[in-house]
């Protein structure tokens, strides 16, 4: 791919992924089960770019967490809060304009 | 087995020292690699551990994604770092060159101090001013960067301005130019193999007057002849490349060159020679041949700060469509 094609791919995907994150945490997850759940999906994420982001949202309020530790390994599992709730609605909202916008000017452009 | 694992915890905790939260970041980043090395491999050996650990990514890259990405310099300041750089340089350099030229001290404390020097003491002094100057710059941007307010920072109007300097094509100019000045050297080099100097009172050569002593005469007959050669070997790199490094090089290698003139001062350069010349004369040609080198030493700093100026603003969009792409 072109390098600059994908700078592209990498805004787009920091978008996508916040969705993605905020649609998944209806059910308590924790990192590693995302990034299979997301992989199995047919869909590439780097690992230590999502962890960082779990934090950011989390620090705004969007999503909670717990660390559990009755199992041999820690885990820390992530869940959406009210307030993330009500963000995920909006983004959903913006992403369905866009996606709306963009199919509108595909179609106009192939009746041309 | 897990040496490997914890030096690179290590690792990115050494590039996240000073935040709160960086051991729970660490716990966290411990049990994926852990998690995944287990159900990917089955096993957790350090050949495993080796492969999820490259795989999650290098420590520092890794460290930096849960910075909040504030940057030293904000965006918008970082054209002004060449430009005051290269400002505060150029009035650094004048008084250098000065303070060689008439061996005189400049202080104004606390931000400057020139002392007296002679040349070869210019040449080292001159690299730790230019580090010094934008060590200045920085801090300052820093400052207003953190800051946060919205100053408007100056810059004065050149007759030439900075931001219009453009990358120069190559034309025909440059063809004829290399010519010139690959013909000017020639016969400089021919004049100074023959007759020790290319400065001449008079232009008889069957009774060629030198105008200066002969060591004199042959120092600065070299200096100027590595001048053409150096403006010469710049044109001809310029017929196949655009790059502001050329420019640079030549006028930073120029200004050494033109620093080494000073190494023979005129005094004894013209010291009983030529005994025809009227005392007035040489005195009139001592200022003026002074007052000739400082301007093209001016005119050749200007040069290397245009050159800079160039150069800082190639990488400028670089640097921040690397800034764009952090997460």
């Amino acid at each position: 791919m072109d390098p600059e094609a994908g700078h592209f791919e990498t805004e787009m995907n920091r978008g996508f992924l916040q969705i993605l994150v905020l649609a998944m945490l209806e059910k308590d997850m924790y990192g590693y089960a995302m990034v299979r759940t997301i992989r199995d999906l047919g869909y590439d994420v780097e690992e230590n770019t999502l962890y960082p982001l779990l934090r950011r949202l989390e620090k705004n309020g969007w999503v909670k967490s717990k660390w559990d530790v009755s199992e041999d390994r820690p885990r820390k599992f992530y869940g959406i809060t009210d307030a993330g709730r009500g963000l995920r609605t909006e983004l959903l909202n913006i992403w369905n304009k866009q996606d709306q916008i963009l199919e509108h000017i595909m179609e106009a452009k192939n009746h041309v | 087995m897990f040496e490997k694992l914890e030096a690179y915890l290590e690792e990115i905790s050494h590039y996240l020292s000073g935040r709160e939260e960086r051991e729970e970041i660490l716990s966290e980043i411990r049990s994926h690699i852990l998690e995944k090395t287990e159900q990917e491999f089955g096993e957790t050996s350090g050949s495993s551990l080796g492969k999820v650990i490259a795989a999650y990514g290098p420590a520092r890259r890794v460290a930096e994604r849960y910075l909040d990405g504030r940057p030293i310099i904000a965006p918008a300041l970082k054209r002004f770092l060449f430009r005051y750089t290269a400002l505060l340089f150029a009035g650094h350099f004048l008084l250098t060159v000065a303070a060689v030229a008439f061996k005189r001290s400049f202080l104004m404390f606390p931000i400057l101090y020139v002392p007296s020097m002679g040349p070869f003491e210019a040449l080292c002094y001159l690299p730790t001013a230019l580090l010094f100057d934008l060590g200045v710059v920085t801090l300052i941007l820093y400052l207003v960067t953190q800051s946060k307010k919205d100053l408007r920072l100056p810059w004065p109007k050149f007759s030439v301005d900075l931001d219009e300097v453009k990358v120069p094509k190559r034309t025909i100019g440059n063809v004829s130019g290399l010519l010139a000045m690959t013909a000017l050297t020639g016969a400089a080099l021919y004049f100074y193999i023959r007759y020790g100097t290319i400065f001449f009172v008079n232009l008889d050569f069957d009774a060629h007057q030198p105008l200066f002593t002969a060591a004199a005469g042959q120092w600065y007959s070299l200096i100027l002849i590595g001048l053409w050669a150096l403006g010469a070997a710049s044109l001809a790199f310029k017929l196949a490349t655009t790059s502001p490094w050329v420019d640079a090089v030549k006028a930073g290698l120029s200004l050494v060159l033109l620093g080494l003139i000073f190494r023979v001062p005129l005094d004894t350069a013209l010291v009983g020679r030529p005994s025809q010349l009227p005392a007035g004369l040489v005195r009139w040609l001592k200022l003026s041949l002074t007052i000739t080198v400082l301007i093209i030493c001016v005119s050749v700093a200007a040069d290397l700060i245009k050159a800079l100026v160039r150069i800082g603003r190639r990488k400028l969009p670089r640097t921040r469509m690397a800034g764009q792409n952090r997460p």
